[in-house]
């Protein structure tokens, strides 16, 4: 099942975040104004980019290698098509894009030069500040850290004040709070909490205070009988 | 004459993600809406009607008993009605439009919103899961930042289909019975 989406209301950290999460196969088509790229992903990692001037070609080359043989591309500068035409394009705003998964049949031992997490974090420092209030969306949030990241962050590659922003979360302080200890400016802060959310290495502070159901177990026994029914 | 005691559910989610028609499928009156023109083009470009206060379909328990299912309106501009909706209810259904990854920040939103002020039960129902260019509901849960934490199932549902908006309601009353019983 393709997913598609705009780039306006799906910018790239989302989507680098869903296709890292399960390490994701496939091909990511994005159609901006002037060019139409592919890129091929493996277990999560993007590889490789390439423009297209006809859609259907992408799908008519099934095998990686022999695509890179067709291409005259050696393995060794696969990145410097990511840095190329993706990389450069992060700011960019305008576009549609489409994943689908599976489909390409790809061999083994390919160098990663840019993880997926260092392109979430590259991708994070070109949002809009009304990109990140999507998610940032209130200064009373609370973000705590999830265990065992440590492996993440440094594939990552954050800055010192990245780095910062990430050791003022504690499941106590909230987002004013960072802001305010950090001294960054707020859109540095909100973009670094936006891409740790991504990264999977923060997450938001569940609230303790859970209500008790309001109803007696034998009337709610009742309704989900009479649900059964209907 | 006796009194009818009113169990509420809520249904919200963002605009145009079929909630009313949730609503619809499996009530057993004819849905009460509250409609009216959808004002800007972007709007007006999904649906012609939209939901402005709220929509309600009820299901009959017993002779004393009604469950409610309210429909919240998807724009953030009625938030003030979400409030009054969410008093009460006994647990919450955020539907999403699985097609439309434009909406996915607004119904993290919205999960937000029902969270910090309704800590009762909750489900996601990733709707429209009929339609070819639909993401999976574990698609939709990642893009939603929902973490197996989290504790929010995020289901599979068609809107239009009773046995799916019947499980919905299922998992969520199921949830709810879990959290009787632990307590």
């Amino acid at each position: 099942m393709a997913l598609t989406g705009d780039l306006k209301t799906f910018n790239f950290v989302d989507i680098f975040q869903v296709i890292a999460k399960d390490k994701k196969s496939g091909i990511l088509l994005v159609e901006w104004k002037d060019i139409t790229v592919a890129y091929y992903v493996k277990d999560g990692e993007i590889l490789f980019a390439r423009p297209v001037d006809r859609i259907f070609r992408v799908y008519t080359d099934r095998d990686f290698d022999l695509l890179l043989d067709k291409l005259r591309i050696s393995k060794e500068t696969l990145s410097r098509t990511v840095e190329r035409f993706l990389i450069s394009r992060l700011d960019i705003k305008e576009g549609v894009f489409s994943f689908t998964p599976g489909f390409i049949k790809y061999g083994s031992d390919y160098s990663i030069a840019y993880p997926i997490e260092k392109l979430i974090v590259l991708a994070s420092r070109n949002l809009t500040p009304e990109e990140v209030s999507r998610k940032i969306s209130d200064e009373m949030l609370t973000f705590e850290v999830l265990d065992g990241v440590q492996e993440k962050l440094k594939r990552a590659e954050i800055t010192p004040e990245e780095e910062k922003v990430f050791s003022l979360v504690n499941g106590e302080r909230t987002v004013f709070d960072i802001r305010r200890e950090s001294g960054l400016d707020n859109l540095t802060v909100d973009r670094a909490l936006y891409a740790f959310l991504a990264l999977g290495v923060i997450r938001r502070k569940k609230k303790e205070k859970k209500q008790k159901p309001s109803i007696a177990l034998d009337l709610l026994m009742k309704i989900i009988e009479r649900i059964r029914e209907l | 004459m006796k009194t009818i005691k009113k169990i509420k559910i809520v249904v919200a989610g963002p605009f145009a993600a079929g909630k009313t028609q949730f609503i619809n499928t499996v009530s057993e009156i004819k849905t009460v809406k509250t409609e009216r023109k959808t004002q800007t083009a972007e709007e007006k470009s999904v649906k012609e009607y939209t939901t402005v206060a709220m929509d309600f379909g009820k299901i009959r328990i017993d002779d004393e008993h009604e469950l409610y299912l309210f429909g919240t309106p998807g724009q953030s501009r009625f938030d003030f009605m979400w409030e009054i909706l969410g008093e009460g209810a006994l647990g919450i259904i955020i539907l999403v439009d699985s097609t439309d990854p434009s909406t996915f920040h607004e119904a993290r939103r919205i999960i937000n919103f029902f969270q910090s002020r309704f800590p009762v039960p909750m489900v996601v129902g990733a709707n429209k899961q009929d339609l070819p260019n639909a993401w999976s509901p574990e698609d939709v849960a990642t893009a939603l930042d929902i973490g197996e934490e989290e504790g929010i199932p995020v289901l599979p549902v068609s809107a239009i289909d009773k046995e799916s908006v019947k499980n919905t309601l299922l998992q969520l009353l199921n949830i709810i019975r879990e959290e009787l019983l632990s307590s």
